[in-house]
C-alpha cells in the first residue's frame, strides 16, 4: 500500500499525541513536539511502507506540505 | 593550486571553534580523526563503487577543508585537491584481517596538520576476491556523526544508481550553507534568546562530576567495551516504553543518566549529543554541526518510573528547542573554563539511525573506530531496539581501566533491566545482581564454628593448662599462671560475697598494675562483666557515666579514691582478698562481659555492651589468624577504656602467653616504648597510627624487631606503612571496627610488599559481614563510595540502658531477616578483590570545588617532603560554604614557611594543595591518644601596613578580602601569595579585576606583582604591565640606594621563577629578572649570547640602572651574567652562577634531543621533570601546561611557544658561545646533588675570570631556585654582595 500524504498525517499525529486534524499543512513539526528521534522513527515506518527517501530529507525542512511536495516532486513513493 | 593560504578564506563555525580550540591546545593529538570502515561481502562491482567513491567526494565540500590560525581567529578555506580513494591488496597477507585493522588504526592515530594535509583519507582494502573494507577517516572539524552517515548512505546511492539503475542522488549543498546558518544564527535574535534560557537551566548547578573522579580531559586515546544489548533487554524496553507511550530513546537516556547520578551524588548533568540538523538547511549537508546539550538528570527515585520519565522527556524536549546554543559558549558563560571545572560529564549517545548502508548485492556491516574526544565516559548504543543494538563504553584512559568500564557496562546493563521492571528507582540497587551474589559469598565465608563458651571459661582453663608459665609482668615482676589464678580465684569469691554475678556490672579504676589484670579476670571469674574507668578522665565524666551504669561495686586503688562520691560503692585494691575459690561464674556466651563508654553525639557518654560470644569470637579469630603462641610476649599499654585493650589484656591468657604490663605513662613516650619494646622482647604490640607515626619518626625505634604490630583506631596510611617497614622488622596489620562491633571486624595485612593507597581496612573477621551501602540501604558496586554497616556474631548488645539510640544504629538487615546491621557512621567503598577501603566518617565528608579528596593522601605527600615529623591536613570551614584544606605540621627541623607547598606541589594537582599551614610543635591528642581534631587551631592570615588609599588599591583591597576570605581589607603592602593565594585563586583574582575594571591584568601580572599596591598600579594605568612578560621585571622592592641584583633567565627566558630568590633578598636591596625580549614573538632571535648580553645592559641603561650591579643566574642565565659582567667591566658587583657551567662543555656533548629542551619548561614550571616521564613530545608538555594551574599554562598562546622556540634557541646560543675572561670574581654554586660522574665543577670557570669562588647546595641542577634551594642559597647571595661593597 502507497504511502499517502493523510497516512504521514497520521503517523506523525500518533507519535506527539495529537489529532490528525491538528496537524495543517505548512505547521511547524519541531514547534509541536516532533523532535529527531521521533523523526527517525518515522522515517523508519515511512521506509518500511515504501518511501525511498532517508531520514534528512525529512529534516531539511519542518512541514509536512514541503515534505510531501518533495516526495511527489520526485516520485519517492512506490 | 590554491593549496595554501592564498585561497578565499572564511571564519570556522561556532560548531568548529570548540574542536579547533582543543586541537590546538594539543597539535599532536589525533583523537578528533573520527573514523569507521565497511565491511563488504560479496562481489561488488569494483569500477562502480570506485566511481560512487569518486562522486561523493565531488559533491563533498568539506573533504577539502583546510584550517589555518588568521589574523582574526582560525578559519578555513577549500582547498582544490580532494582526497582520492586509495586501495590496497591484502589477499597476500598472512592474516588480512588483522593487517587491514593495524593499518587503519595507524591512519586514525595519526595526527593531521590541518593547513597541509588532506582532513580525509578512504582506502578499500581487499582481503580476499569477496571481503573487503571501505576505510573512511575524516577529522572531526570536517564532519560530526550523522555527516558521516550522510556521505556514507552517499555512496551506497551512487552505487545502487551505477549498478542497479536507483534514483541518482540530488548532489549535496555547498558547505557555505552551513557558514551562513552560522552566521543568522549568531547575528540573529534567537542566540540572546537560547543564552538566556540556558543561563536560567543551568542555575544552581553543583559540581559537575563523572564517576571516577580527577580531571576529565580527553587524551590521544580511549577504551572501549562493546556488548550487544540483550535481546530480552531490548524487547523490554520496547514493551515499556510502547506501554507508557513514551519514546524508548527518552527511556533510555532517562535510565542511563538514573545509573549515572548514582554515581555522581543523586545528580548527573550528562551531555546529549544534539544533531542540530532538524528544520535547517545544512540538515542535509556533511559538515560539523552537531553541538552537546547538557542535560540535569536528577531522578526522583520514589516516583513511579513512567512518572518521572514523562518530565524528563519534556524537559529534554524544551533544552532541544534551546538546541544551536553551543556549549562551548555555555561553558564560558558559566565561567566553568579551566580546571577541573566542567559543563558535562558523561555523555550518552543515542544512534538509532546507525545503520550500516544497503548496497545492492553485497551484505555490508558498518564498524565505527573513532568519534571523538572522549573526556570521561560516553555510552553510545548503536541501533534500535527492533534491529538490534551495539552498546559501547567508550571511556577516558586517564580515568577507567578496562575492569572498570567492563564493570560500568555489565552494571548498567543490569539496572536497565531491573528498572524496567521495578515500580520505581529506588526499588533497584546500583550494584548488579552478580556483584550483589559475590558480596554476599564473601560475608558468608568468613562463617567459622566457635565453641559456644565465655572469655573467662576459656582462660580458666588455660591457667589449668600452664600453672608455671609466666602470666603477667609489670615493672619487672612475673606472676605465673598460677599465681594469677589464685588471686584473680580470691577477688572473684569476694566480689560473688558482694552480690557479683551475671547481669551485674562492676567498674574499675586502676592504673596499669598486677591488681588491673586481676580485677578484670576476677570480675569475669564472679559472672559479672567489668566497666573500666580512665583514671584520666574528669570526676565529672566519671559521675555520669557511674550514674548511667549503676555498678555494684567500683574497684580502685587508695590514691584514687578523690574521684569518687564519698557515697560511691568502692572496693580499694589492698583489700582484695587473697585466698578462696569462686563459685562457678554462671555465665553464658549471652551475657555482658565488658561495658565500655564511648563519647555520644548528644555530649553524653553512652556504654556499649558487649557479650561474651562477641568478644569470643573476635580473640580466637586473632589467636588462630596470626598464629599466637606460649612463646608471644604481648604489650599492654592501651587505656583500659579503650577496647584495644580486651585483646591486649586477655589474648595472652588465652595463649599461655606473657602479658607485659607498661608502666603508666609509657604509651605516650616514644623512648621509653621502645626501651620496654628491647627490654621485655615484646612480640607483639598495638599503635594508634598517629602514634605510631611519632614512634617511627623517633630514632629510638630505628632497627626494633617487632613479630606483629598490630594499628587500628585511626586511618593507616600507606606512609605509615612505608615507614614502618622501613624501620622496624616485623608484621604490620591494620585493624578496623568500632567498640560496637567487640574491638575490630576487619584485617588487612600491611606487607611490605603491599602498594594499596589507600590502604584498606581489608576483609572481615570470622562470621561477620561488611556491607557498603547507599542512602536507601541498597548495595553498592565496588569503586562506589556509602556507608559501611557491619554485621555478624561480634555485633554489641546495643547501649547501655538506651534502647532508643540501640534501635537507631542497630538496625535490622534489609536483606537478611531477623539479622541485625550496625550502621558504623563510617564511609567506605569496596575494592575489587573485596577488600574495604575506609573513606572518612559519614559526617566528614570532604568535598572541594566538587572534587572528591582523600586528605591522607595530602598528608602523605607531605610526610614524604621529608619536612615534617607529623602531619594532618583537614578541611576546615571557617566561613560558611567556604572550605578550605589547612595542614598542621610538626616540622622536621625548623619550619620554612611555603617550602612544604612548593615541594608537594610537585606530586599533588592544585586543588589538593593545603590553602594553610600551621606549624606545630605537637599534635592535639585526645586522652586515647587520638588526633584531637576540635584543637586544631583555625589559620590566620594577616598583614600590617598603611591603609589602601587610591581607588585602584581600595578595590583591590576589597577583592582581595573577599576571595581570600580576610576579616577585612588588607594593606597596600599586602602580598596576594603571603595571604594564602594560590595560583588558583590568582585565577580568580584576575577574573575579578577584570569584572571589575574591564580589563584583564593576566594572571602575570599577579605574579609579577602580587603586592597590592604595586597592582594596583598596574591596574590603575600608571605603570604599563605587558603581563610579566617585559624585558626588565621588578621581582622585588627593596632599598633604591643600594646596588640591585639582576637575575638572569635560564633557558625559557622567562624570570618568573626567581621570584622566591628574589623575596628572600628583599628588601635590602631591588631585585630585577632580566627575561628574554624574544618572548614577544615578533622580536628576531638574537645573534649570540654577547649580543643578548650587550642588549640587556642597554635596557638596564634605558631604566636607569647605571651604576654598580649584581649578577646572578641560573644555568643558562649563569652563561649570560658572566657574558654581561665580561662587558659591563668594572659596574658588575658580585657575578654570581648557579649551577651553570662554560659553553665549552656543552659543544663537546651530543646534540640535545628535543624532548630534552621541552622538559627543561616543565621545570621552569615548577614542575620536577623526572615526575613527568611521560610528557615527551612538545604536544603532550604543552598541554600539561596549559591544563595545569601554573602561571606557565595561562600563558597566550604565542608566548608559550615561543618560549618553546626560546628553550631550543638558547642550546644554539651557548654552543656557539666563546668566552672571554671577565675582570672581577666569580662565585660559582654548584648543585652537589647533581652530575655524579660527569666531571661539572666550579673549576671548569677558571680561565674565565679572575678567582673563582665556590659553593655548593645539596640539591639538584633543576631544583637550585625551588623554596627549599633558596633558604641555603639566599644567604650564600648577601654575604657575597656585601662581599663586594654592594
Amino acid at each position: 500500500m502507497a504511502l499517502t500524504l493523510e497516512q504521514m498525517r497520521a503517523d506523525i499525529a500518533r507519535m506527539i499525541h495529537l489529532d490528525a486534524d491538528e496537524i495543517g499543512d505548512d505547521d511547524s513539526l519541531p514547534d509541536l513536539g516532533l523532535d529527531s528521534l521521533r523523526l527517525m522513527r518515522l522515517a523508519v515506518i515511512w521506509e518500511e511502507a515504501g518511501l525511498r527517501a532517508d531520514f534528512s530529507m525529512f529534516a531539511e525542512s519542518t512541514t509536512l506540505g514541503e515534505w510531501w511536495a518533495e516526495i511527489e516532486e520526485r516520485g519517492l513513493v512506490n | 593550486m590554491t593549496d595554501g593560504p592564498g585561497a578565499a578564506s572564511f571564519a570556522l563555525t561556532e560548531a568548529q571553534e570548540g574542536l579547533w580550540y582543543f586541537q590546538a591546545l594539543d597539535v599532536e593529538n589525533p583523537i578528533l580523526n573520527t573514523g569507521q570502515y565497511l565491511e563488504l561481502s560479496g562481489r561488488p562491482d569494483l569500477s562502480a563503487l570506485r566511481e560512487a567513491m569518486a562522486r561523493m567526494i565531488a559533491e563533498t565540500e568539506a573533504l577539502r577543508l583546510r584550517f589555518r590560525r588568521g589574523p582574526r581567529g582560525p578559519e578555513q578555506w577549500l582547498s582544490d585537491n580532494a582526497p582520492v580513494l586509495a586501495e590496497a591488496d591484502l589477499t597476500q597477507s598472512a592474516d588480512p584481517a588483522a593487517e587491514a585493522m593495524a593499518l587503519m588504526q595507524a591512519d586514525t592515530a595519526r595526527a593531521l596538520d590541518l593547513r597541509r594535509d588532506q582532513i580525509a583519507a578512504f582506502t578499500l582494502y581487499r582481503l580476499s576476491a569477496e571481503r573487503f573494507f571501505l576505510y573512511q577517516r575524516i577529522h572531526h572539524l570536517g564532519i560530526d556523526g550523522y555527516g558521516f552517515v550522510l556521505l556514507t548512505n552517499r555512496i551506497a546511492e551512487h552505487y545502487n544508481h551505477l549498478t542497479a539503475g536507483g534514483p541518482a542522488p540530488l548532489p549535496f549543498r555547498p558547505i557555505e550553507t552551513a557558514s551562513a546558518e552560522d552566521q543568522a544564527y549568531r547575528n540573529g535574535p534567537k542566540r540572546s534568546e537560547d543564552a538566556a534560557w540556558w543561563k536560567a537551566a543551568m542555575a544552581g548547578l553543583p559540581e559537575v562530576q563523572g564517576p571516577t573522579p580527577g580531571r576529565a580531559v580527553s587524551g590521544s586515546g580511549f577504551l572501549r567495551h562493546s556488548v550487544w544489548m540483550p535481546q530480552d533487554l531490548r524487547a523490554a524496553l520496547a514493551a515499556f516504553s510502547e506501554h507508557h507511550d513514551l519514546n524508548w530513546t527518552d527511556v533510555l537516556t532517562g535510565l542511563t543518566g538514573a545509573y549515572l547520578a548514582r554515581w555522581t551524588g543523586g545528580e548527573v548533568v550528562a551531555g546529549l549529543p544534539f544533531m542540530a540538523r532538524m528544520g535547517r538547511k545544512v540538515a542535509r549537508l556533511p559538515c560539523m554541526v552537531m553541538n552537546v546539550l547538557p542535560q540535569r538528570i536528577r531522578p526522583d527515585e520514589e516516583a513511579p518510573l513512567p512518572d518521572w520519565l514523562r518530565g524528563f522527556t519534556v524537559e529534554m524536549r524544551e533544552a532541544r528547542k534551546h538546541g544551536l546554543y553551543r556549549s562551548e559558549q555555555l561553558r564560558r558563560d558559566l565561567g566553568l573554563v579551566g580546571g577541573a571545572r566542567r559543563l558535562y560529564g558523561p555523555l550518552i549517545n543515542i544512534q538509532p539511525f546507525d545503520r550500516p548502508p544497503v548496497f545492492a548485492g553485497i551484505d555490508v556491516k558498518l564498524h565505527i573506530l573513532g568519534a571523538g574526544a572522549v573526556d570521561d565516559l560516553t555510552l553510545t548504543f548503536r541501533g534500535d531496539p527492533d534491529s538490534g543494538m551495539l552498546f559501547e563504553v567508550d571511556a577516558n584512559p586517564a580515568l577507567y581501566d578496562e575492569k572498570a568500564i567492563a564493570g560500568h557496562s555489565a552494571r548498567l546493563i543490569a539496572f536497565l533491566r531491573a528498572a524496567l521492571a521495578a515500580e520505581n528507582l529506588a526499588r533497584v540497587p546500583t550494584a548488579s545482581p552478580e556483584e550483589v551474589a559475590q558480596i554476599d559469598a564473601r560475608n558468608a565465608a568468613t562463617a567459622h564454628e566457635i565453641p559456644g563458651t565465655t572469655l573467662i571459661a576459656l582462660i580458666e582453663a588455660q591457667m589449668k593448662a600452664s600453672p608455671g608459665a609466666p602470666a603477667l609482668s609489670f615493672r619487672g615482676e612475673v606472676l605465673t599462671y598460677a599465681e594469677v589464678d589464685r588471686r584473680s580465684a580470691a577477688l572473684a569469691l569476694q566480689l560473688q560475697a558482694m552480690g557479683a554475678g551475671p547481669g551485674q556490672i562492676i567498674a574499675v579504676a586502676l592504673e596499669r598494675s598486677f591488681e588491673l589484670s586481676i580485677a578484670l579476670l576476677a570480675i569475669q571469674r564472679a559472672g559479672a562483666a567489668y566497666l573500666p574507668l580512665d583514671p584520666d578522665h574528669p570526676a565529672d565524666r566519671i559521675a555520669t557515666i557511674l550514674r548511667l551504669a549503676t555498678p555494684l561495686r567500683v574497684i580502685t586503688s587508695p590514691d584514687l579514691t578523690g574521684l569518687f562520691a564519698p557515697d560511691a560503692p568502692l572496693l580499694l585494691s589492698p583489700d582484695f582478698a587473697t585466698s578462696g575459690q569462686p563459685a562457678p561464674s554462671g555465665a553464658g556466651p549471652e551475657d555482658m562481659a565488658y561495658i565500655i563508654f564511648t563519647s555520644g553525639s548528644t555530649g553524653e557518654p553512652k556504654g556499649v555492651v558487649i557479650e561474651h560470644r562477641a568478644i569470643v569470637n573476635r580473640l580466637l579469630w586473632m589467636r588462630e589468624f596470626y598464629g599466637f603462641h606460649a612463646g608471644d610476649r604481648i604489650l599492654q599499654k592501651t587505656p583500659a577504656t579503650f577496647d584495644v585493650s580486651v585483646w591486649e589484656l586477655f589474648l595472652p591468657y588465652l595463649t599461655g602467653a606473657t602479658l607485659i604490663m607498661a608502666e603508666p605513662g609509657v604509651h605516650r613516650d616514644p623512648v621509653a616504648l621502645a626501651r620496654v619494646i628491647r627490654q621485655e622482647r615484646v612480640s607483639t604490640l598495638h599503635f594508634v597510627p598517629s602514634m605510631l607515626s611519632a614512634f617511627l619518626a623517633a630514632p629510638a625505634s630505628q632497627g626494633l624487631e617487632i613479630a606483629r604490630t598490630f594499628c587500628s583506631g585511626e586511618e593507616l596510611t600507606a606512609d605509615h606503612r612505608d615507614r614502618f617497614h622501613a624501620r622496624i622488622r616485623g608484621e604490620l596489620h591494620n585493624l578496623y571496627g568500632p567498640t560496637e562491633a567487640a574491638v575490630d571486624v576487619s584485617y588487612w595485612p600491611a606487607t611490605p610488599e603491599d602498594r594499596s593507597n589507600p590502604l584498606p581496612i581489608g576483609f572481615a573477621v570470622w562470621n561477620t559481614r561488611l556491607e557498603v551501602l547507599d542512602e536507601r540501604m541498597r548495595p553498592l558496586p565496588p569503586g562506589l563510595p556509602g556507608h559501611l554497616y557491619l554485621g555478624g556474631v561480634q555485633l554489641a548488645r546495643g547501649y547501655l540502658g538506651r534502647p532508643d539510640l540501640t534501635a537507631e544504629r542497630f538496625i535490622p538487615d534489609p536483606r537478611q531477616p531477623g539479622a541485625r546491621l550496625y550502621q558504623a557512621g563510617d564511609l567506605a567503598r569496596l575494592r575489587e578483590d573485596g577488600a574495604v577501603v575506609y573513606l572518612g566518617r559519614s559526617d566528614h565528608q570532604v568535598k572541594i570545588r566538587g572534587l572528591r579528596i582523600e586528605l591522607g593522601e595530602i598528608e602523605a605527600a607531605i610526610m614524604a617532603t621529608g619536612l615534617a615529623r607529623e602531619a594532618v591536613v583537614i578541611a576546615r570551614e571557617d566561613r560558611a560554604g567556604e572550605k578550605r584544606i589547612v595542614s598542621y605540621v610538626v616540622p622536621l627541623g625548623a619550619h620554612q614557611p611555603g617550602a612544604i607547598a612548593a615541594a608537594i606541589s610537585r606530586s599533588l594537582p592544585a586543588y589538593m594543595l593545603p590553602s594553610a599551614e600551621v606549624p606545630m610543635s605537637a599534635l592535639p591528642v585526645t586522652s586515647n591518644g587520638k588526633l584531637d581534631r576540635k584543637a586544631l587551631p583555625a589559620p590566620e592570615f594577616s598583614a600590617t601596613g598603611r591603609p589602601a588609599s587610591t581607588p585602584a588599591e581600595v578595590m583591590l583591597a576589597g577583592l582581595y578580602a573577599e576571595i581570600l576570605h580576610l576579616p577585612s581589607p588588607p594593606p597596600a603592602e599586602a602580598d596576594f601569595f603571603a595571604l594564602g593565594g594560590d595560583s588558583l585563586s590568582a585565577v580568580t583574582l584576575a577574573l575579578r579585576i577584570e569584572q571589575s575594571t574591564g580589563r584583564d591584568p593576566g594572571i602575570g601580572a599577579i605574579f609579577e606583582q602580587p603586592v597590592l599596591a604595586g597592582l594596583a598600579r598596574i591596574i590603575g594605568g600608571e605603570e604599563t604591565s605587558e603581563n610579566g612578560l617585559g624585558t626588565l621585571l621588578l621581582l622585588a622592592e627593596g632599598d633604591a640606594a643600594e646596588v640591585p641584583l639582576i637575575l638572569l633567565h635560564p633557558a625559557g627566558g622567562l624570570g618568573w621563577g626567581y621570584r622566591t630568590l628574589a623575596r628572600a633578598l628583599a628588601p635590602q636591596r631591588r631585585v630585577w629578572a632580566l627575561q628574554h625580549p624574544c618572548l614577544d614573538p615578533a622580536e628576531a632571535l638574537p645573534r649570540s649570547l654577547s649580543d643578548l648580553a650587550a642588549r640587556y645592559l642597554q635596557v638596564l641603561e634605558a631604566a636607569g640602572i647605571t651604576g654598580r650591579v649584581h649578577l646572578a643566574g641560573w644555568s643558562v642565565g649563569g652563561l649570560i651574567a658572566q657574558e654581561m659582567a665580561v662587558q659591563a667591566g668594572a659596574r658588575a658587583g658580585m657575578v654570581a652562577l648557579l649551577d651553570s657551567y662554560p659553553a665549552d662543555v656543552w659543544r663537546e656533548e651530543p646534540d640535545p634531543d628535543p624532548v630534552a629542551a621541552l622538559r627543561a619548561l616543565l621545570a621552569i614550571a615548577g614542575h620536577d621533570p623526572e615526575g613527568h616521564q611521560d610528557l615527551d613530545t612538545r604536544a603532550k608538555v604543552v598541554a600539561f601546561l596549559r591544563e595545569g594551574d601554573s602561571a606557565l599554562g595561562a600563558l597566550p598562546e604565542e608566548v608559550l611557544d615561543a618560549v618553546v622556540r626560546l628553550v631550543t634557541d638558547t642550546n644554539r646560543l651557548v654552543r656557539s658561545q666563546y668566552h672571554r675572561a671577565m675582570a672581577g670574581d666569580l662565585l660559582h654554586i654548584r648543585a652537589g646533588r647533581d652530575h655524579a660522574g660527569r666531571g661539572l665543577t666550579a673549576d671548569l670557570w677558571q680561565p674565565w675570570a679572575a678567582r673563582v669562588r665556590t659553593a655548593e647546595v645539596p640539591f639538584l641542577h633543576a631544583q637550585m631556585i625551588s623554596p627549599e634551594a633558596v633558604t641555603e642559597i639566599a644567604p650564600i647571595l648577601n654575604a657575597a654582595m656585601r662581599g663586594t661593597g654592594g
